[in-house]
């Protein structure tokens, strides 16, 4: 009497992500390996192959903790979140939690941060993409509706909140150079990550940026961010910082598209 | 759906590390495949890339996730995406493989074997038949490299896969690679499979290397090699036994310049051309 498949593939599942279970013995051994060898196989496979993704996609982390504590690592991410994910693509999504959460890393703020910093880039590596807003474009628009504009962002950027100086060893280890200590700052520094010509590229922000930045995206006007920047600027500097951060998110290419507020029509 | 097997020729598996060059240089492949998940996705690199080679070239959609054989309900959110992509590549054809990759809701990403049973036949064939009818069109699915035999099996695993394809009336992708690397580890002649696989029914071949375990007894399926002296003999029979076949180089790992890839498909040329030609004259 034959097993039923599901029994089958459980079994197979479960050698594969506990080394246990009654696989084996569904499995025929002859002399060039015994079943448990052959399923052993597969079970190293699995893990090699998840270990793999989680290098690519966290080469700088691997970089900070060095090659015995990083496979530590990976191997009990892998049995705390499977994947669950069709595309490998998508595996290692919790790692910055991971990290936060669990001992020792946790004692080590700066390989979560380390983590949701490498995984920022992944994210806008394949992001959607989107129509570009140029200059040129907006400079068609008459000054006085320039109060009323509202700005639609392209899904290629993330904010990130950084204590640790982790920009600074992902960019010395990608190097193969000797990455500085770590070190932290006093307030959390907002970098943009964001993708341009294909590629990620990440900037840190000034406080008042970081504001417009985080209020334009939720569609704020821009007199409204020029309002808002009184906080940091005179009232003569304000719609200059304004059009200065603007001028910049036009040419890295954040700008999808602009609409004019209903009183600018 | 057409019964005529196409004739792509002689191609190779797009790989990130020779895009620059494929667009720079428009190499002598005939077509090439791209692995359907590394595609889907909403954008950026890989997507310009494959708008740039698809101007070029024939593409093909080889995937690795469709999971026919699990026990687990088809995916449909999957089948979506796969239509919605293969709407943009507009592909030759679709390919996976005959196997399961994920059980309830984990993925172990790989490729894993099933035992050789009527009933993993009368599985197996019922869910291609719905993948063929979602997609509007028969897919490819390709034996696998294995390194077990489940006791249970009533069955070779030449007579599973043409029995699936018979009941489901799809196609086969054939890798030669894996069949030799199969044999060695099951201990069956491979000339045997390709004597009992459908020949109208095979549209594609695989070609790759493989690397043996540490005890040196058991080959895997690497593809960090280069395709092994025992693969070209057995790729010309079975160039001899199924006719003009649309064959590719598949290198997954240890990825060489892309030289390396075009001379040894040049050797696949070398190899199966000249079997061609005579069967034509």
């Amino acid at each position: 009497m034959n097993r039923p498949l599901p029994e089958v593939q459980s079994a197979f599942a479960r050698y594969l992500t506990e080394r246990r279970g009654e696989a084996p013995s569904l499995i025929v051994g002859d002399e060039k390996a015994d079943a448990e060898e052959r399923m052993d196989l597969y079970a190293g496979a699995y893990v090699t192959r998840l270990i793999e993704a989680l290098e690519n996609h966290y080469a700088g982390l691997w970089g900070l903790v060095g090659d015995e504590q990083f496979w530590e690592l990976c191997h009990r991410y892998i049995a705390r979140h499977p994947s669950t994910f069709r595309s490998i693509r998508w595996f290692g999504d919790r790692m910055a939690r991971f990290l936060a959460e669990e001992e020792p890393y946790r004692e080590y703020p700066f390989l979560a941060e380390m983590a949701a910093f490498e995984w920022a880039q992944g994210l806008v590596f394949d992001a959607a993409d989107t129509d570009r807003v140029t200059e040129a474009e907006l400079q068609q628009l008459s000054p006085e509706r320039w109060g009323f504009l509202r700005f639609r962002f392209a899904p290629a950027m993330q904010l990130l909140d950084l204590r640790w100086n982790v920009p600074a060893l992902w960019q010395a280890l990608d190097r193969e150079e000797t990455p500085p200590d770590p070190e932290r700052n006093e307030v959390p520094v907002v970098w943009l990550i964001w993708r341009q010509a294909l590629d990620p590229r990440w900037r840190p922000l000034e406080v008042d940026e970081a504001w417009a930045l985080e209020q334009a995206r939720q569609g704020a006007e821009f007199a409204t961010l020029c309002e808002g920047l009184l906080e940091w600027v005179d009232a003569a500097n304000a719609p200059l910082r304004a059009a200065s951060f603007l001028r910049t998110w036009l040419q890295h290419g954040l700008v999808a598209g602009v609409e004019v507020g209903a009183e600018g029509r | 759906m057409s019964d005529q097997r196409p004739y792509l020729g002689f191609g190779l598996g797009l790989r990130k590390e020779h895009y620059h060059q494929i667009a720079e240089r428009r190499p002598r492949v005939d077509w090439f495949e791209i692995l359907t998940e590394n595609y889907m996705v909403a954008g950026g690199k890989p997507l310009h890339w494959l708008e740039r080679v698809r101007e070029e070239y024939p593409l093909v959609m080889h995937g690795v996730s469709l999971s026919i054989g699990s026990s687990d309900p088809l995916d449909l959110e999957y089948l979506r995406d796969l239509k919605t992509l293969a709407e943009r590549v507009e592909p030759e054809w679709i390919s996976d493989h005959l196997c399961w990759t994920s059980l309830g809701g984990h993925n172990f990403h790989d490729l894993l074997p099933l035992p050789y049973t009527e009933e993993a036949v009368g599985h197996v064939a019922a869910r291609v038949r719905q993948v063929q009818d979602f997609l509007g069109r028969r897919i490819l699915l390709e034996n696998l490299s294995s390194y077990v035999t489940f006791r249970d099996s009533q069955m070779s695993e030449w007579e599973f896969l043409s029995a699936v394809c018979e009941a489901a009336d799809c196609l086969i992708l054939l890798d030669v690679n894996n069949i030799y690397v199969s044999a060695v580890n099951h201990g069956f002649d491979p000339l045997e499979y390709l004597e009992g696989v459908p020949a109208e029914r095979v549209w594609q071949f695989h070609l790759a290397g493989h690397t043996t375990n540490e005890s040196g007894r058991i080959l895997i399926d690497t593809h960090d090699q280069p395709v092994r002296d025992e693969v070209w003999d057995l790729y010309a029979e079975a160039a001899r036994r199924f006719g003009p076949v649309s064959t590719m180089i598949e290198r997954d790992d240890n990825i060489p310049p892309l030289d390396e890839l075009l001379s040894e498909l040049e050797q696949a040329r070398r190899v199966a051309r000249p079997i061609w030609e005579e069967a034509a004259a």
